[in-house]
């Protein structure tokens, strides 16, 4: 089991700008344990990474390694007093062989070393090996498939056998076999007695590997025990689902018979090696309310960047009659699929006004007046605001501009990416009223995606379920909250 | 009687300095480039404009207008011919593809330098004053051209305000400068977007350059300290910033006549170049920059 | 890539075995043609080793170069020392400025580090024009000693010379330490978190290439026994070094120097077009900039290799 403690992090805090992004996070990692931090996107767990790292510096707060204070240290010396790190995305030397980037990790900080001794190279091809790299000793980065990118990642970062080893992501992009073997691989680090600490957005998956897990949200810690626990911990489940999974029946006259707006077939996108989005089918009719859920990671923005026209893809994406494939991307968003990103993407130096205005740009003078009215009805807020740089607002109020920039444009459909990360649920329950305003008074057609189930559900009239990139569930929101409220984290 | 020397012939070259300047920066914030080819481009603009003026004979006005709209050619030339292909190259790695624009265009620029002399001249070139006539400003001989341009450049840099400021395509420009995804996804064609920038930067450029070979004149040898003197001031006013772009204009254009008159004409862009040293050691990001 | 070495080996062989015989069949003019090519082949090899391994665009390699050559040619002319400790302490020269290229390198990025290498070599150029008395100022000084009145041992110092610091620079590259350098250029944090200590290993880079080619401007000096701020302190000289390890193919340090021979052959051989030939050159290096962004030899080296 585990033994001594070997990391110590205390009231560790981090700002990036205005922006809080750890605060008050403490909490211990010993020899032989395997501890999983899991939290919703921007709970800060990547940064605490860092921060032990060395990578970034924290504001406050105390990491010690072995008894030994390291916060402030630069990375390099984190490295050397051993611990060692897995970033998300794998960072080859595209020059070199696996052979020669795993001798790299070996290699001791010497201005003057020019030889490299002959047992570096055994050494290297016996940690190539033991992660199963033996056979690409001599390929470069660019033949090898993802996995085993990832497999040369952990062989760096076990090469001078370090007393602590900090996994971000593990499992992104790895089919189900391949988790497998890389849950035994992390497994033995354990066993040999190191102390590891992962990161992943795959609760399932951490559960399955931790033998305890610290969940993190907006900086801080909200629970901690073993995995079983926090995940039927109730600040847990709000946190990633919203809430309590309500279904609201909804009365939509008809809907079943308008006709198809939108309509994927088999789509699929790659990001280099990586399988993001794996033959999606999904369909979307006239004045439907569909909402995709999935956590973070899933694709669901992968997905929406496809449909707008922004990253390639393989398959079929029509609108109306038109397949979309043939369009550049803002004549897409001309056509009447608006996309509202989860980034917002805003004009953060120009007003509000100004920005609201860009987006009305392709209308006549009178028209873009009367849609800027109806845009300030919805979001008094914005009307109060116009005159103001849009960096100057306050997270709910950027989402409220985006949305209504979006609106402007007098979509036919409305793709809206996330509009709940990060806000404050007093902002969630005025975007859901928008939402319902737009929904009773106005002929849209919404795709929204959400990781918050609470927020989808009441205006949904389908729901998707994304996962790894599949379509694994899809039906309406009253078998939806019968059918997954407890699998579904 | 020198310090007002000093204060209208500053104001002239610096208000030539800061139309060049404008240009290079909206180019650097819209499009992302770091043209070292402007020298080239403002000389391409002189060069014709005094052959149109002078050897085919259309005359001064026309020949200006002639030289402006080479300068837009050669501008939309270094675009299609040397930074589009770059940035659109997939066999360049996507962090390379500065270093290659900048490496590019700096060759370019020395083909265009190097082509014009060879088709024309090396010796400096001036056009013909637009007009005539001295003028005293508070006891100062000035050339009333000197005057006209200084209020050029700034009815020039006007007219770019409202421009991106009151137009449609303008206010695009800006966001696509902040923002390239945003616009995109409101419906804007990027690449139409960058055709108009470039095309606004040749016009900004070439009138710089048609402007300085009648104040001072123009040589295909200047075209490297001209792109310079243009990437000092972007620099020091902050990459992006036009109105930095501006201040900082004023202060090279400043610092430069001064030393000129008060210590040596040699010595000229010394000050400038120390100033230049001390901002991007100690405030990279210029007066007004905000990357 | 041991067999590609080797390989590469051998063939290099070859070419300096040839090289060497050359004064005995090839006119006087060819060979002062190559005797420079020589050592603009080491400013290369040095700028490749800085941007290539350390990832630094080094806008102005004729701030080093043009220290090492003026500390040279002054020690000589005024101190009247000799050769060697002339070459030795414009070497040191070099690496000093070298040093005081690496601290805003740290901590500047792209465009903005460009900026201050560029603005070095201004200054470096106006500092020259204004103290004319030692220097010489824009018509330059010549330098009482030479390596030698023969175009024959010039021309074999030169090749000795760069065969010497090909094989140091290229080893360099291959080496554990040229290992971490690439790393460092690539990927610093991943560097850093490999345990590397990236400002050590990138000063390092700046004091090698500014070694190298130092030396290689004071060398240059006497084999010309002039300097001018038009020869070695020139942006124009610098970009035609950028050019020449383009060309040749960044990051294969033999390919530096390959560009740089072929530069300035072909620089000669356009000779009769006057003018025209910097623009015949500039329009060549821009040609493969845009089809042949690796270069000619990094293309020739990596056709295999590619999917």
């Amino acid at each position: 089991m585990s033994g001594a403690v070997r990391l110590q992090v205390g009231e560790l805090a981090k700002r990036f700008g205005g922006v809080v992004a750890v605060k008050n996070m403490s909490f211990d990692l010993k020899a032989g344990e395997i501890v999983g931090l899991i939290g919703p996107n921007g709970s800060g767990k990547s940064t605490v990474m860092s921060l032990i790292m060395g990578i970034a510096r924290a504001n406050s707060g105390t990491i010690k390694l072995d008894g030994v204070d390291i916060s402030g240290w630069p990375a390099h010396r984190i490295a050397r007093s051993g611990v060692s790190i897995v970033f998300q995305h794998s960072r080859p030397l595209q020059r070199q062989t696996v052979l020669e980037n795993v001798k790299l990790a070996l290699l001791p900080d010497s201005l003057l070393r020019l030889a490299t001794e002959a047992s570096v190279g055994e050494r290297a091809r016996e940690i190539a090996e033991r992660v199963g790299l033996g056979g690409v000793l001599h390929r470069h980065p660019w033949t090898l498939p993802f996995a085993d990118l990832r497999r040369m990642e952990l062989a760096k970062a076990v090469a001078r056998d370090p007393k602590v080893v900090l996994i971000d992501e593990p499992f992104a992009g790895l089919t189900p076999t391949e988790i497998k073997v890389f849950s035994d691989l992390i497994r033995t680090l354990r066993d040999e007695g190191r102390a590891v600490l992962l990161v992943d957005h795959s609760v399932k998956s951490v559960a399955a590997l931790a033998d305890r897990v610290i969940a993190m949200y907006l900086g801080e810690r909200i629970a901690e025990g073993s995995a079983d626990e926090v995940m039927q911990n109730e600040t847990v489940r709000r946190v990633y689902i919203g809430g309590k999974i309500e279904a609201v029946e909804r009365k939509s006259a008809g809907a079943g018979q308008a006709p198809t707006l939108l309509q994927l077939d088999a789509v699929e996108v790659f990001y280099g090696k990586t399988k993001a989005l794996d033959r999606v089918d999904l369909r979307v009719r006239q004045d439907e309310f569909v909402s995709i859920v999935g956590l973070n990671g899933a694709g669901k923005t992968t997905l929406f960047n496809a449909i707008s026209g922004l990253v390639p893809y393989r398959g079929a994406i029509r609108f109306g009659e038109r397949d979309l494939r043939s369009q550049t991307a803002a004549s897409i968003a001309r056509g009447g699929v608006v996309h509202c990103p989860e980034t917002r993407e805003l004009f953060v130096h120009m007003s509000v006004r100004e920005n609201l205005d860009l987006g009305g740009g392709h209308l006549s003078k009178s028209e873009r007046q009367r849609q800027l009215d109806w845009v300030f009805d919805l979001f008094p807020i914005l009307e109060q605001r116009q005159a103001q740089a849009a960096r100057t607002l306050s997270g709910g109020e950027q989402q409220m501009l985006a949305l209504g920039r979006a609106l402007m444009m007098q979509p036919k459909l409305l793709i809206l990416d996330e509009p709940t990360l990060g806000l404050a649920p007093v902002i969630l329950g005025q975007l859901s009223k928008a939402i319902e305003r737009l929904r009773q008074e106005h002929s849209l057609t919404l795709l929204l995606a959400e990781q918050n189930v609470t927020f989808a559900l009441p205006h949904s009239d389908r729901v998707y379920v994304l996962d790894h990139g599949r379509i694994t569930w899809q039906g309406d929101p009253v078998r939806f909250a019968e059918e997954m409220s407890t699998g579904y984290l | 009687m020198r310090a007002i020397q000093i204060l209208v012939d500053g104001f002239a070259i610096s208000s030539l300095y800061g139309l060049a300047a404008v240009g290079f920066t909206l180019i650097f914030g819209v499009s992302g480039v770091l043209n070292l080819a402007h020298g080239g481009i403002m000389v391409v603009a002189a060069l014709v404009g005094w052959l149109a003026a002078g050897e085919l004979g259309l005359g001064t006005y026309a020949g200006t207008l002639v030289g402006v709209l080479a300068g837009l050619a050669t501008a939309y030339a270094t675009y299609l011919v040397v930074v589009r292909p770059i940035q659109r190259s997939r066999a360049i790695r996507p962090e390379e593809t500065e270093i290659f624009v900048l490496t590019g265009t700096l060759l370019w620029g020395i083909m265009i330098q190097v082509g014009m002399a060879y088709l024309f001249t090396d010796n400096p070139v001036t056009i013909r004053p637009l007009i005539s006539g001295v003028v005293s400003i508070f006891g100062v001989r000035t050339p009333a051209n000197e005057i006209l341009i200084a209020v050029l450049a700034w009815a020039v840099i006007g007219l770019l305000w409202l421009l991106v400021n009151r137009t449609r395509t303008g206010k695009a420009l800006l966001g696509a400068s902040m923002n390239p995804r945003g616009v995109t996804l409101l419906g804007y064609e990027l690449t139409q977007l960058y055709l108009v920038a470039w095309g606004i930067y040749g016009v900004l450029a070439g009138i710089a350059g048609v402007l300085l070979a009648s104040f001072l004149g123009v040589s295909t040898t200047n075209a490297g300290q001209l792109t310079a003197s243009a990437f000092s001031i972007v620099v020091l006013g902050g990459l992006g910033s036009v109105s930095g772009s501006l201040i900082a204009a004023y202060v090279v254009g400043y610092l430069e006549t001064a030393t000129a008159y008060l210590i040596a004409p040699t010595l000229r862009p010394i000050p400038s170049l120390i100033l230049l040293v001390l901002v991007v050691y100690m405030r990279p990001q210029g007066f007004l920059g905000r990357r | 890539m041991a067999f590609l070495r080797s390989r590469l080996f051998w063939i290099a062989a070859a070419v300096v075995v040839v090289a060497a015989l050359l004064p005995f069949w090839v006119s006087i003019y060819l060979l002062s043609v190559l005797t420079a090519a020589y050592y603009f082949g080491v400013f290369a090899m040095a700028w490749d080793l800085l941007f290539g391994f350390a990832g630094e665009v080094n806008f102005g390699p004729t701030f080093l170069i043009g220290l090492g050559a003026y500390t040279a040619a002054i020690l000589n002319s005024t101190a009247g020392l000799p050769i060697p400790v002339c070459v030795v302490a414009g070497a040191l020269a070099a690496v000093a400025g070298g040093i005081l290229l690496a601290v805003p390198a740290l901590r500047l990025r792209g465009p903005y580090f460009g900026l201050v290498t560029l603005v070095a070599v201004l200054l470096l150029q106006n500092f020259v024009v204004i103290f004319a008395s030692v220097t010489g100022g824009e018509i330059g000084m010549t330098v009482p000693d030479v390596l030698s009145i023969d175009a024959s041992v010039n021309y074999w110092y030169a090749l000795a010379f760069l065969v010497v610091c090909a094989a140091l620079l290229f080893g360099l590259s291959r080496s554990a330490v040229g290992l971490i350098l690439q790393a460092s250029g690539q990927d610093a944090v991943e560097a850093a978190a490999l345990g590397f200590n990236v400002t050590k290993h990138k000063v390092a880079a700046f004091c090698v290439s500014a070694l190298f080619s130092g030396t290689a401007g004071a060398m240059l000096i006497f084999y010309m026994g002039t300097a001018s701020v038009d020869t070695v302190v020139d942006i124009a000289i610098g970009v035609q070094i950028i050019i020449a390890a383009v060309l040749g193919g960044r990051r294969t340090i033999l390919g530096a120097a390959l560009g740089a021979v072929f530069l300035i052959v072909a620089n000669e051989f356009l000779r009769p077009l006057g003018q025209l030939n910097t623009f015949v050159v500039a329009a060549i290096a821009l040609a493969v900039i845009l089809f042949f962004p690796e270069g000619l030899l990094g293309y020739a080296l990596h056709r295999g290799e590619r999917e």
